[in-house]
Parts: structure tokens; sequence; C-alpha cells
């Protein structure tokens, strides 16, 4: 088989608006794509449709525009459905963020089955949003959550941990890609060897879902997060999925309207819910949001998510290359240059923040901060890096203005 | 605006050499109080020395960015010598200049704190000018409270 042809950065910028009339202003070199990307005319126009073609309740109309509306709100669920290869849409639930879906399964499916002395492990480089809601329900029901420690290239040191597929273990979470070292998990083989054991798995994709091809079927997860906004989507709209059997068992946390069966009187807890998965989609659904996430699904695919992978693992891995190139940048610990389109550093002298001020008075935006991960921050013994991300419509140049923009710091803060 | 306009050479000289910057924890103060910004981590640490309903000096300690360690700095000049009562004011102005841009009138900072009116434009910098301030307002409370 042929290699396929390389992404064209520049042909892929006319898809996205916002870096048009670029002439007029300052060029934008967006490195900030693991906070957010931007979205190409594809997704804006599938979501300005909606409310200026078809726009009706989901769920609840009889009149054509509303059986419509409804219509493409599932055939959305669907697209994400195949996005994913998950074995039916029914598995897949509507959030309104990543955030919201690992709450749901936190608070939702772990909570009724999590007791005193069990132990839910997560890795040290989680998200917050992957880590708080089990740090509470397990201090909730006085269980522990552990960490699977790194190892100093900044890999999850399953080895050091043998009681991790063992009792009194119920539940892992685990991020796919790390949002602050880039490195991409193991996930398959640890999904795999966790349901040899019967143990449920979580995986957080929200880092991954925008440049790797995501099979749930083959991954053998459980549960699986992620949002659109992180995959050229619109913000506001996130996605669960869930294993039938898992999705059976999990307790609606929001209760209201589109989400019961039938409602008794008074206070009997009798009412009882609608079909999975519907039953935790309660409130008007995001009918728009859910068209323009499969509009988002459709515009990666046609891109190729091996041609979108080979372009940001090239663009990161010369960032790293350029970036540890300059006197006093020390790239955060990876085994190898990272290549998920991540590349995390510190200088000596600048602080992040300082950085990340001078980077975007040159028109290049950076991350500065701990990103969310105090928990890892903390185990490097940092309290903030500065960050780049890469995506599709990246190029060289946009490294050219980042460093650049170093030299310009450095010029500010060193001499 | 460009980064030499906020970075201003008078904020960069505090930044370069701090004044009243412990390494230590701060010794024998009438009060001393920590602030930190959860977005970045920097942590900032008052300790302020009261003679006579004055501030007679004000030490500081912890990491920050640029723009936080020349507040900080500045901050240890701007109020020594001040009663107690202004120096408390004070930090209730410089909040509201940099904590709501739209609701304050343009600043009149005295002039050992111009350098920072370039970060009122600043949403996201302004908690870094703050971090010092609210910290001393802290410790001129719990001074008064002791």
């Amino acid at each position: 088989m042929s290699d396929p042809e390389p992404i064209n950065p520049e042909v892929v910028r006319r898809d996205f608006p916002i870096f048009a009339g670029a002439s007029h202003r300052q060029r934008l070199h967006y490195l900030d794509n693991a906070a957010t990307t931007h979205k190409p005319d594809k997704v804006i126009n599938a979501i300005a449709a909606c409310y200026a073609q078809c726009y009706a309740p989901i769920h609840r109309g009889l009149y054509p525009m509303a059986e419509q509306a409804t219509s493409n709100y599932e055939h959305a669920r669907r697209v994400l459905q195949h996005f994913i290869g998950a074995a039916s849409p029914d598995e897949l639930v509507f959030t309104s963020s990543a955030t919201e879906a690992i709450n749901m399964v936190a608070s939702g499916w772990l909570r009724q089955r999590l007791q005193s002395g069990d132990v839910v492990w997560v890795s040290r480089m989680e998200h917050h949003s992957n880590y708080l809601p089990w740090q509470r329900v397990c201090h909730e029901k006085q269980a522990q959550l552990r960490f699977i420690e790194l190892t100093e290239d900044g890999q999850m040191d399953l080895d050091r941990i043998p009681e991790l597929f063992a009792e009194p273990t119920k539940f892992i979470a685990i991020t796919h890609v790390s949002n602050v070292l880039g490195v991409q998990n193991p996930v398959a083989s640890l999904c795999a060897t966790a349901r040899e054991c019967g143990i449920p798995v979580l995986v957080d994709a929200a880092q991954s879902v925008s440049h790797l091809e995501l099979d749930v079927s083959a991954m053998c997860c459980d549960f699986l997060a992620f949002s659109a906004h992180k995959m050229f989507g619109p913000t506001g709209i996130g996605l669960l999925y869930g294993r039938q059997d898992r999705l059976a068992g999990m307790e609606p946390l929001q209760l209201g309207g589109g989400m019961v069966d039938s409602v008794v009187d008074g206070t009997s807890a009798a009412s009882s819910w609608a079909k999975v998965p519907s039953r935790f989609e309660a409130g008007s659904p995001d009918m728009p949001g859910a068209v323009g996430f499969a509009a988002a699904a459709d515009y990666l695919s046609s891109l190729g998510h091996e041609r979108v992978g080979r372009h940001i693992a090239a663009l990161t891995r010369l960032a790293a290359e350029r970036l540890m190139g300059i006197n006093g940048i020390s790239l955060l610990p990876h085994a190898e240059l990272p290549a998920s389109g991540i590349v995390s550093f510190t200088h000596r002298y600048i602080h992040p923040h300082d950085m990340a001020q001078v980077a975007g008075e040159a028109g290049v935006a950076i991350r500065a901060g701990h990103h969310c991960a105090q928990p890892l921050l903390r185990h490097l013994g940092l309290a903030a890096t500065a960050r780049a991300s890469f995506s599709v419509y990246n190029d060289e140049s946009d490294i050219d203005a980042l460093i650049d923009a170093i030299i310009s710091a450095q010029r500010i803060f060193c001499e | 605006m460009t980064a030499q306009d906020l970075y201003k050479e008078t904020l960069l000289e505090h930044y370069r050499h701090p004044r009243n910057r412990c390494d230590r924890p701060i010794q024998e103060a009438d009060a001393v109080e920590r602030g930190a910004n959860p977005r970045c981590g920097d942590e900032i640490e008052i300790g302020i020395f009261l003679q006579d309903e004055k501030i007679r000096q004000v030490k500081f300690r912890g990491r920050g960015c640029a723009i936080c360690i020349a507040s900080a700095s500045m901050l240890t000049e701007a109020v020594a010598g001040l009663s107690v009562a202004s120096t408390r004011r004070l930090c209730d102005q410089m909040h509201a200049w940099f904590g709501d841009i739209e609701a304050a009138a343009e600043p009149l900072l005295p002039d050992s704190l111009q350098a920072l009116a370039a970060v009122r434009e600043h949403r996201a910098r302004q908690k870094c000018v703050l971090l010092s301030w609210e910290a001393l307002a802290h410790a001129i409370d719990t001074a008064a409270s002791a």
C-alpha cells in the first residue's frame, strides 16, 4: 500500500474561517489545540443550517420538521457510533462535555458499586476531570484512590504494581493521551487485561480523539469519554460511550423531561426511566451541537486519521527538536520525542506566564499553567509549564514563530 | 500593545532585583499572610512590620512570573512609611483598579506603581498583580484583629 498523501496545511487552513483574512492582520499561530481546536466551515455551516433550516424539539414533536430534527439528531449519534466503532448507537450518550461524561460514570455507575476498602486506580498524569470525580466518590465510600505512578521518562509504570488487576481493585480510569506530557498510554492492552480480571475501565479520550483513530470494540474499554470541541466540533457537547450492559446498570443523574417512561404521583419512587440512552439525556437535547459534532467527525474522517496523525507527529517532533536547541529550555519527561501533538516545556529564567504573554503579543497562542493536572505537576516539582500543541492547520512557520517569540522573551527577561 | 509596553523597564528591574525579598520564612513580622494563584501555582507570602500605626517594612517571599514578583517588590517600597489605614485603602484601590477594569475609573496610581498600569489591559494577568496586594490586605486585617 502506498503512503497516503501528506496533509497540506495551507489547503486545510482554507477550511477554517478563523485563518481567513490573515493578510489584513497579524497571522494567527494557534498552538493551543490541546485546549480547544478551531472550527471548519463544514461544522459552522452544519450548525447554522440546524437553526436556519430545520429547527424543532427533539423526541417530542409530531409535525414533519420535528420528525426531521429528531432524525438529524439520531443520525448524528449513528455517525459518531461508526466514528468510534461502537456496536450500537444505544451505547452513545450525548453529554455537555467529556467532564460531564466522566462524572456520570463516577456518580451514576461506580458510586452504587463501590464499598469501603475498594480501590480505584487513576494514572499520575490525569486531567482534573478524570481525577476529581473518582476522588469524591472514593472519599464518600471510604474507598482508596491510588495513582499508577510514572517512570522517569513519563510512562505509566505498570510493572511496579502487580496489584493493579487484583482484588480489591474495582475500577480503573485512564487517559489515552496526557494533556501535559503528550504520551500515549497503552490503553488497549490495559483494557484487555482488566477485562480478563473483570475490572471495568474508563478511557478519557479527550486528548486523543483529534488525531488517533478510536475503536472501542478493539480497545475493549467499558466506558470512553471525549468532547467535540477538541476535534473541530462545537463547544458544549461531549460524548459518553458505555458498553450496553454497563449503561443499563447506570443511574441517571439528571431527572426531567425526555428521560422518563412513566411518572407516578406523590413521593413514590416508582417513576420509571426511558430506555438507554434517552434515560441519560434529560432536558431538551442539543440537536445543533450533535449535528455539528457529527460534522466534525465527518471532517476528521475525510482528512484521514493516518494522515492527520502523521502530520501532527512530524510537527511535534520538529518542535521538540527546535525547542531542545534553545539554551535554557527543558522539555518535560518523555520516552521519545512526543508524537501526539503536545510539547510541554519550561525555561530556566522565564516564567511560563511571561513566555505565553510575549508569544501572544507576537501572534503565537500557547498555553501556560498547570493544565488542570496538579498531581502531575507536583510530581514533576513544577508549578506551571508552557505548552505548544499542534493540529492539522499548523505548519513549520508556526514553529518558526514560536521559536522567534521565545528568543524575544529571552531578550526581555534574560539580558 | 507590544510586550515592551507591558514589561516596562521599571517592572523588569524590580523582577530582576526584587526589593525586600526573603528566601527563608519571614521571621518576627506582626503578621504574615499568603496568596496563591490556582491558575498557575504562583505563591506570594507577605510579612508586615508595624510601628506606631505605620508600616515600617514589608517583606515578601515566593515564586511567580515577572509581573507577580515586580508587583510584590514595588508594593514593599510603595507602602513603607505609610499609615496602616492608608495602606489598607491602597490595597482596596489596587483591587478596584485591577480587579474590575470596566467599573473602575482610570487609575491614579502612585508614581512608584505606574509601571504596573499597562497590566490593566490584560485581564488574564490581573491576578498576577493582585496576589501580593491581597496578601497584604489580609496581613493588615490579621494584625488588626490580633
